[in-house]
């Protein structure tokens, strides 16, 4: 897939087995949780988190003898049906490449993270022993789509992600909100998912395989372009066979638009912060939305340039309109999850230019970044939660206006905190500055050599730069700098300041390491192009299909981008810089924002209200689906219990009426005549057998009667 | 001569008398005496009705054979009687009803 030569297999031995004991690790984390008494609910999570560290232990491994090498791919007969044409075989398989090993070890590692993390966060909850075995079918889930090798059982994984992100989400079934978060993730992806079941006919129908490698080598095949059109052997041309890969194309990444938070499914996300959040740290860093992207790598060869414009402009208005939506938020979460939807943005963007490597290569560092981002804004509300309790006192732990001047407070999860923040904006030496601008490079060196539309791609990319630095920096200057506005602006919770102390090691532990990974000289030893570094230099853009040779594609060769790198890196780190400083004249301690900031409402009218609200797309879809679904639903519901259900009443009586007849019927005449002659039957024998008394005396009269009645007839 | 109707008479007395002993009767000998009144009704029939033959007076010499097999008749059913007897402790014809269906 990604030019790697595949050893392939028929039996379980040497990776694919370990590649299938850490696909089955965090389901015996789950299973173990889930049966486990409530008693030894500790010991459960602190054992999933070491079966989780195992799970990463053997990843490692894993990684280090595919990365760069061979890739392995293991294959079995699942199932198959009988049809009249032909035999279609479904298998099971297992495709570790270089993509399949690095997602490995992002998502063991985060998760083994965020279990140890959630040990301390989690620490009284109720459902402490329900939440780890959550966690580890999710990571199940995750794994699942990482490893398989066909379609088909991604789809499966990919459904098994969407339900547990639903009961992660509603974690907290107690509260309304969180019920409805999980209940409007689980739809959104649904809707999603209906494209992805389209693409997957489609491919079904074009090649009759789900395997990836299979459809792969069809596309490759110089017979394929004139050979009949698809499995069922209808003729077509190769025009029609290219829009149809389209179709399919779009198909898959309308699932990728739901998993992954793109426009216009993106309204899931941020609603996903009902949740716990460690389990967002896992859901933005590396498992739920980082399935989309990969699913984009794992179908890269297939995509066909339309789908790759659709998906590379879809990529970057996404990242522009969550980078807007992030300006404004007042929950710290919320703020990390426009942010996260921006960067998947940039991903699905890289992927749409044709920047395989750039894409995955970001997924890798914000998966890093972002968790750490989520688990120190979780440090921050745990550490809030706790002054609160110890004041007995109530506030809104994660609203950003009860905070301000944590930097003295809370040093090493600030400290951690920018670091991660410092890689988000995309500042040289730390490690979204490599992945960023390599996307951006492929983005603008994509509109260069295509034109038209693409132009947009680069110029909105770079506008989110901007943005990002405006929105980190806002959050960075009212979380951390200036004084602590809960206790400056309300006096009975005066003396909480000194209430708020740092976590333990376990809170801690988690920060430090993902704060490590942020820093560029983790990827790359040269800290301004991340091309030459590990993760680039070995996961090459795959050689496109020869299928698509004679269609335009955009020419991303080494010496095009590196010509352009200088350029885009300057203009995108003046542009971070530039947002920097346009946040600290706006939003620094002692300006006007930052001394009403505690009273600030939220923003209901005007340009601000826009991005408050993320571009009103809850009310457009309220108005434009919700609503409508309702009406039509009352309507519907009128007419079934008025029409439908008065004729089934009626239908229902006359039913009655004739099965009263027919019972009638069945017990006068039917029964009757049955009671009749059994009872006919009866007299004949008592009759009958009162003659047969027994008593010879009896016999006599009979036999003297008869002679008699004899002799009476012989003389007449 | 005594006409033939006086015979008829006596014999068909003979026979109602023999056959209300044994419908009437519990005992089972006084049963047994009824059979021998009507062997001997159907006897002195066949007596009477052998006047009408003098060569071979062939009813007297039936009636002497049916004397003879009800002799032997009786001695067998007395000897049954005499077993029925020791084995239910009664005669009663109405007590003796193992067979009954």
């Amino acid at each position: 897939m990604s030019g790697q030569e595949i050893i392939s297999s028929q039996s379980l031995e040497g990776l694919p087995m370990l590649a299938l004991l850490v696909l089955m690790l965090p389901l015996i984390s789950f299973l173990t949780c889930s049966i486990i008494h409530k008693k030894y609910a500790n010991q459960a999570a602190r054992l999933s988190t070491l079966i989780l560290a195992s799970a990463f232990i053997i990843s490692a491994y894993t990684f280090s003898q595919v990365w760069g090498a061979n890739a392995h791919h293991f294959k079995v007969e699942w199932f198959s049906i009988f049809g009249e044409q032909a035999n279609r075989s479904f298998s099971f398989g297992l495709l570790i490449d270089n993509v399949t090993a690095l997602m490995l070890l992002i998502v063991t590692f985060i998760a083994t993270l965020v279990h140890l993390y959630s040990i301390e966060y989690m620490k009284g909850d109720d459902g402490f022993k329900r939440y780890f075995s959550f966690l580890g079918l999710f990571t199940f889930s995750m794994l699942g789509i990482v490893l398989v090798d066909n379609l088909l059982l991604i789809f499966v994984f990919w459904e098994l992600v969407g339900l547990s992100s639903y009961l992660l989400i509603g974690f907290w079934y107690q509260k309304d909100s969180a019920v409805a978060a999980s209940k409007k993730a689980f739809l959104v992806n649904r809707v999603g998912d209906l494209g992805f079941l389209v693409g997957l006919m489609i491919l079904w129908w074009q090649f009759g395989t789900f395997d990836l490698i299979e459809i792969v080598s069809n596309l490759n095949d110089p017979e394929y372009l004139n050979s009949k059109f698809g499995a069922l052997g209808v003729e077509g041309s190769g025009i029609d066979k290219m829009t149809w890969l389209t179709l399919a194309g779009l198909g898959l990444f309308c699932g990728v638009i739901g998993k992954s938070a793109q426009f216009p499914l993106q309204i899931w996300l941020p609603d996903a912060m009902e949740g716990p959040t460690p389990v967002s740290a896992l859901i933005h860093a590396a498992t739920m939305v980082a399935a989309g992207v990969f699913l984009l790598a794992r179908v890269f060869v297939i995509l066909s340039p339309g789908a790759m414009t659709v998906i590379a402009l879809v990529g970057s208005i996404t990242a522009f309109m969550g980078a807007i939506a992030a300006l404004t938020q007042h929950d710290i979460k919320k703020v990390l999850a426009y942010s996260t939807i921006s960067q998947l943005g940039y991903m699905v963007m890289g992927m749409g230019v044709g920047a395989y490597d750039a894409a995955l290569f970001h997924l890798l560092t914000h998966a890093a970044f972002k968790a750490c981002l989520f688990l120190g804004a979780g440090a921050i509300i745990h550490a809030l939660h706790r002054a609160e309790h110890a004041q007995n006192i109530h506030f809104d732990a994660q609203d950003m206006r009860n905070m301000g001047g944590l930097l003295k407070k809370l040093p090493l999860t600030s400290i951690t905190y920018f670091i991660a923040t410092a890689s988000l904006i995309g500042l040289p030496f730390f490690s979204g500055f490599l992945s960023k601008d390599a996307i951006l490079t492929s983005a603008y060196a994509n509109a260069n050599s295509l034109g038209g539309v693409s132009v947009i791609i680069p110029i909105l990319g770079l506008i989110t730069v901007f943005l990002t630095a405006l929105y980190m920096g806002r959050q960075i200057f009212l979380v951390f700098f200036g004084e602590f506005r809960l206790e400056r602006h309300k006096e009975e919770t005066s003396g909480i300041g000194k209430h708020i102390k740092e976590n333990s090691w376990q809170v801690q532990l988690p920060l430090i390491i993902l704060a490590m990974l942020s820093i560029s000289f983790v990827y790359a030893w040269s800290p301004l192009d991340g091309a030459e570094g590990w993760a680039m230099s070995t996961l090459k853009n795959p050689e496109r299909a020869t299928f698509w040779a004679g269609f335009v594609s955009p020419v991303l060769t080494k010496e095009i981008l590196h010509e352009y790198h200088f350029l885009i890196s300057g203009v995108s780190v003046a542009l971070g810089l530039i947002g920097l400083i346009a946040a600290y004249t706006v939003y620094k301690p002692g300006k006007t924002f930052e001394q009403t900031y505690f009273q600030a409402q939220d923003y209901r009218k005007g340009l601000l209200s826009i991005s408050f609200n993320n571009w009103f797309l809850d009310g457009i879809y309220h108005f434009a689906f919700v609503t409508p679904i309702l009406k039509i639903s009352a309507i519907l519901n009128f007419v079934e219990r008025k029409v439908i259900d008065k004729a089934i009443d009626l239908f229902a009586v006359g039913n009655v009426v004739l099965a009263n007849i027919t019972g009638w019927i069945d017990r006068a005449i039917v029964d009757g005549l049955v009671n009749f002659a059994a009872y006919s039957a009866g007299m004949v024998g008592r009759f009958t057998k009162s003659i047969q008394g027994g008593k010879i005396q009896t016999y006599f009269i009979w036999a003297i009667l008869g002679m008699l009645s004899l002799i009476i007839w012989l003389t007449l | 001569m005594i006409p033939i109707e006086h015979y008829l008479i006596l014999s068909a007395l003979l026979f109602c008398i023999g056959v209300v002993a044994i419908i009437t009767k519990k005992n089972v000998i006084v049963v047994l005496m009824g059979i021998e009144l009507i062997l001997n009704a159907a006897n002195i029939n066949l007596v009477a009705f052998s006047q009408y033959d003098h060569v071979q007076i062939q009813g007297q010499v039936l009636t002497l054979f049916v004397i003879v097999v009800a002799a032997a008749e009786a001695a067998v059913a007395l000897a049954i009687i005499l077993r029925v007897y020791a084995h239910y402790q009664s005669v009663n014809i109405d007590e003796i009803k193992d067979l009954k269906g």
